[in-house]
């Protein structure tokens, strides 16, 4: 390959695709979606945290001018399947749920029934008019209490409000903890906040002639569609079981095809798979294996006309909380569907703080066994997650006690590890993912070394050199059992971040600034993060999910004009993919950019795909397999354009679109020409695409370091930071411009999360910041200039490009707070919590009483 | 001042000038001016992020200052002249300069608060051309953006200045910030 034009796009900071659309109000996010025939949705919700539903009246809604319908959960019920577990867990039992509350609300904002008006102004007067008649209950509003016996069941068929207890043990950590000189023990709090996009939720279920069309804010159209199917499909199972053996033998051949085809493919995946999780979910739950036995007939009869195709185009933000199916969005369906008017549903602010999804409040203990001399033995943590009342479909929280117990051990050696994740079920709103949901083991491991580091009189750079992996001791493995290769650069980043914050001259300062009555501080947090991680990161997650999350498919297709399309199933929402692919499609095709065109969000133009954006993948996997489908579209149309040309294939290059021999440009093909050509030998539908799955390759590690300097001014309790830098290394850079704003963006939202923003309940579960003045994200006053230091480690692998959509937010919470900590040591402060607003930095200062 | 009493379903009629265009239109006077310019007038680049008059995401401009029009009523907007994003594009719907600097300078990721801070931005450079760095932090603290860290829109900001994207017309001037200050003092007392 002789003439690839490496790096005429990859590499440089090209400005964005997007831009002339997005610069001009030209975009079409959820809420602009418009289409024939629309009535509108809003939701009557719950105003109590746990209660019992006696009665709904809602004949004084019906009958105002401009409502269509008011439908109850109990008439819900009748039109849908409940949210079953797609992914399941040993140990872990998930509680079955319906798109609105039936007999009980379970938190503050649940959905008791959906009215459909002619517009939202008309929809929400006629909730004003829905009577319902609520017996309160007791609540369950923290994680010590749903760990009570004497807690208030939440979900009946549960024992009490654990959902999942269980512990692994890697090593002899009996052992290593005897023998160690001294075994430290703290325990760390972190707060519940949430991803809070700018643009909120929302969907437009329309109805065509032949056609269920899903518009929707979706980080993941195939997920979306298959589970929304699974929810609406309701029909009797005898008509199923008919409609099958009469009219879907098709159907059923393709799937019992494609079945084989995938236990193939995943054979030894699969293996690794003892399906105990569903055993102990259909023990708990015998109703499951009813429920999900129907819903898969169901789903199978289901005509086209009833499995929604999913299309979402322009996205403002999700950091994960659009990659959740919603129970509004089946309500949403199945209200359309009774009233066969296409619907459209917009959450406002206030619901998606309430109820939109939270996330990270979890509690571990940490035990570190160590040596005088700082060397660091083992680790024992003892988890509780708080999932809240409901789980996130299709997968809730217990994937994530996967990822925190993979990657809690960092790039440290340790000789032996133990882990327990505990899940409980309170009055609150579900937990979702929020980028880099795994991160409180990078917060609780970092802010311990900080704590252990003055326990034995070192410094935090001293207790992280003397126990991180060097480059020479690898490759190894994780403790845990992921494979940290050559290329692993953690301790390169913490060496450079080292360098760049000159601590000597800092604690010079600090002394200064003291004397002075100013106080400073410095925290480091070194990580490294799977994005999208090695093979075996899958496996020490959750055996064979690595058949779901493994890899990521990209399609090339020429097109009749010339130009050439790359089908993702990538789903951008900032992250700038129309751009980067297209940089890195025309790279490999010798095309101007302007004629590569990638197509997204639409389910029936894009490959199968469960997961959409999430887990840093858009860059490693969704990037290299554009890579390697344009490299494959690209040897097809040399192929043609020789015989075209009647010239040795290996003698032909690409410049700029003009397909030559090497040397005599001017006899020569276009693109459009190689289209014509194929079709005029293989009819209309002629044309020529390649097809690759990609896994991301080997590596698979982002590694970074933050350093976070702070002054707290102890008459306000605010925290300023002067600077801030971050260390990194995700291999090379498709857009340079694109990575620093994912890296930049990420470490505002650490900051947002540990100095601002809180999802706060009261004592009795009820939900108190509603609204943007009670949970405050940090505007362009409160975000520092964030310094950035690339290290681009040298690697042979041809799509080293390794994501960086999640690292900011991981490392920020850490460096922050290892920071603030440092400030006040002298005062005999701990920082054993995660959100650290003004009020409660004077109290740990001891300048205000404890509330 | 008209105290007016109205029910859902009552409307009033209203003239005004929305991208240099006279509008007029009969308007039910609950209904908000954002939801009047997206769903009236099809102008869906003003966009809603909170409805409560915190986020920016929909600051349009009346008569030269930003506005909230989430937090304004349709009717209230009787006679004013107004520009939304629609309205700052070049007239063949390329990038004006202001916006050319935000794509220069990659200003936004997910965009969707990318109206609300362009129109800020307008309304700041024609009344302070020159801004310095810590003004553009400050002048811009009514926005919210979930994405970028705001870096990379200050900077935008600043390349905006560099080039001298937006010079101050006429009609802005007759909205100087101090007939804005007085208008201020009048509604407290």
């Amino acid at each position: 390959m002789r003439d690839i034009n490496p790096g005429r796009f990859v590499g440089t900071s090209v400005k964005r695709v997007e831009d002339p659309r997005l610069l001009t109000g030209n975009g079409s996010y959820i809420a602009d979606v418009e289409v024939p025939n629309m009535v509108h949705a809003a939701f009557a919700r719950s105003p109590y945290p746990h209660a019992e539903i006696k009665g709904i009246d809602a004949t004084r809604a019906r009958t105002l001018a401009g409502v269509h319908a008011v439908i109850t959960g109990e008439e819900m019920q009748k039109l849908t399947n409940p949210f079953v577990p797609l992914g399941m867990t040993d140990g872990l039992y998930t509680p079955l749920f319906w798109p609105l509350a039936i007999d009980r609300v379970r938190m503050v904002g649940d959905p008791v029934a959906i009215v459909i008006a002619d517009s939202r102004y008309i929809a929400e007067d006629a909730i004003e008019l829905i009577e319902v008649d609520y017996e309160p209950i007791d609540t369950v509003a923290t994680m010590t209490e749903a760990r009570s016996p004497n807690s208030e069941p939440i979900w009946p068929k549960a024992d009490g409000n654990v959902l999942m207890d269980s512990t692994r043990e890697y090593g002899n950590t009996a052992a290593v903890f005897a023998q160690a000189d001294h075994v430290f023990r703290e325990t760390f709090h972190s707060h519940r906040h949430s991803n809070q996009p700018m643009e909120t939720r929302g969907c437009v279920a329309e109805l065509k002639a032949d056609e269920l069309v899903f518009h929707s804010a979706s980080q993941n159209s195939h997920g979306f569609r298959w589970v929304l199917a699974m929810a609406t499909g309701k029909r009797p199972v005898l008509e199923s079981l008919k409609t099958i053996v009469t009219e879907r033998r098709d159907r059923l051949k393709a799937f019992a095809a494609g079945a084989k085809a995938f236990a193939d493919k995943n054979k030894d995946e699969l293996a690794k798979n003892d399906n105990a999780g569903a055993i102990y979910q259909m023990k708990k739950d015998p109703s499951t294996a009813k429920y999900l036995g129907r819903i898969v007939l169901n789903t199978f009869a289901l005509g086209n006309d009833r499995i929604p195709r999913v299309v979402a185009d322009d996205i403002g933000g999700a950091f994960g909380v659009k990659g959740h199916v919603g129970r509004e969005d089946a309500a949403v369906i199945a209200a359309a569907l009774k009233l066969g008017r296409s619907v459209k549903w917009i959450e406002d602010r206030n619901e998606h703080l309430m109820i939109g999804g939270q996330a990270r409040e979890e509690s571990m203990t940490i035990e570190v066994a160590a040596n005088s001399d700082g060397e660091i033995l083992g680790f024992k943590v003892d988890m509780t997650m708080d999932q809240g009342a409901y789980p996130a479909a299709p997968v809730g929280a217990s994937i994530f006690t996967g990822m925190i117990r993979a990657m809690m051990p960092g790039t440290y050696r340790l000789k032996a590890f133990e882990f327990t994740s505990r899940i409980v079920t309170t009055n609150k709103a579900k937990y979702v993912a929020y980028r880099g949901p795994w991160a409180t083991e990078t917060w609780v491991r970092e802010r311990m070394l900080d704590v252990v580091a003055r326990e034995l009189g070192m410094s935090a750079a001293e207790i992280r050199l003397r126990n991180m992996y060097g480059t020479d001791e690898l490759p190894t493995r994780m403790v845990t059992g992921p494979t940290l290769d050559v290329r692993m650069s953690a301790r390169t980043t913490l060496e450079r971040a080292i360098d760049a914050a000159d601590l000597p001259a800092f604690r010079e300062q600090q002394e200064a600034a003291r004397a002075e009555g100013r106080i400073l501080g410095v925290g480091i947090a070194t990580f490294h993060e799977a994005a999208p991680g090695p093979p075996d990161y899958f496996d020490a997650v959750q055996p064979g999910s690595a058949t779901v999350m493994g890899t990521e498919p990209a399609r090339t297709l020429l097109e009749a004009d010339g130009t050439v399309s790359v089908f993702t199933s990538q789903m951008p929402h900032g992250q700038s993919h129309e751009t980067t692919y297209a940089q890195v499609a025309a790279d490999q095709l010798g095309l101007p950019m302007d004629q590569v065109n990638v197509v997204f969000g639409d389910s029936s133009k894009t490959e199968f795909s469960m997961l959409g954006t999430g887990g840093s993948r858009g860059g490693p996997m969704g990037g290299g397999a554009t890579q390697f489908a344009a490299r494959d579209l690209r040897e097809k149309i040399l192929d043609e354009a020789a015989d075209m040309l009647e010239a040795n294939r290996d003698d032909l290059e690409i410049t700029d679109g003009d397909i030559h021999v090497a040397g005599v440009p001017a006899i020569s093909r276009s693109f459009a020409d190689v289209a014509t050509t194929v079709r005029e030998k293989h009819g209309a539908a002629g044309t020529l695409e390649g097809l690759v799955s990609y896994d991301g390759g080997p590596g698979g590690w982002v590694q970074a370091t933050h350093v976070c300097f702070v002054e707290i001014d102890l008459d306000t309790g605010f925290v300023k930071i002067p600077r801030y830098v971050v260390v990194e290394d995700c291999g090379e850079m498709i857009n340079p411009a694109v990575v620093e704003g994912q890296i930049r963006g990420g470490v505002a939202q650490g900051v947002g999360a540990v100095l601002y923003e809180k999802s706060t309940y009261d004592a009795d579960a009820n939900f108190q910041a509603g609204t943007f003045m009670d949970y405050l994200i940090p505007t362009s006053m409160e975000i520092p200039d964030i310094e950035i230091i690339h290290v681009e480690t040298p690697s042979d692998i041809e799509a080293n490009w390794r994501g960086v959509g999640e690292g900011g937010m991981i490392g920020a919470p850490a460096a922050i707070t290892n920071a603030i900590e440092d400030a006040l040591a002298h005062r005999g402060v701990r920082i054993t919590e995660q959100h650290l607003p003004p009020t409660r930095i004077l109290e740990l200062a001891g300048v205000i009483p404890e509330a | 001042m008209t105290i007016i009493s109205a029910e859902a379903g009552d409307s009033l009629p209203v003239a005004l000038t929305v991208n240099g265009e006279s509008v007029s239109a009969e308007v039910e006077i609950r209904r908000t001016l954002s939801d009047f310019l997206r769903e009236e007038l099809g102008l869906t680049g003003t966009h809603l992020g909170c409805e409560h008059g915190v986020c920016g995401a929909c600051t349009v401009e009346v008569n030269g200052t930003t506005a909230r029009s989430c937090l304004m009523l349709a009717v209230q907007a009787e006679g004013a002249v107004i520009t939304t994003i629609e309205g700052l594009s070049n007239s063949d719907g390329s990038l004006s300069p202001l916006q050319q600097a935000f794509a220069d300078a990659h200003g936004f990721q997910c965009a969707f608060c990318a109206p609300g801070f362009l129109m800020s931005a307008k309304c700041l450079l024609e009344r302070n051309p020159e801004p310095t760095r810590e003004e553009i932090r400050e002048e811009l603290s009514g926005n919210l953006c979930r994405c970028t860290g705001y870096h990379s829109i200050i900077e935008s900001v600043e390349v905006a200045v560099r080039v001298g994207a937006v010079t101050a017309p006429e009609s802005v001037k007759m909205f100087s910030r101090e007939s804005d200050d007085e208008t201020e003092e009048t509604n407290d007392a």
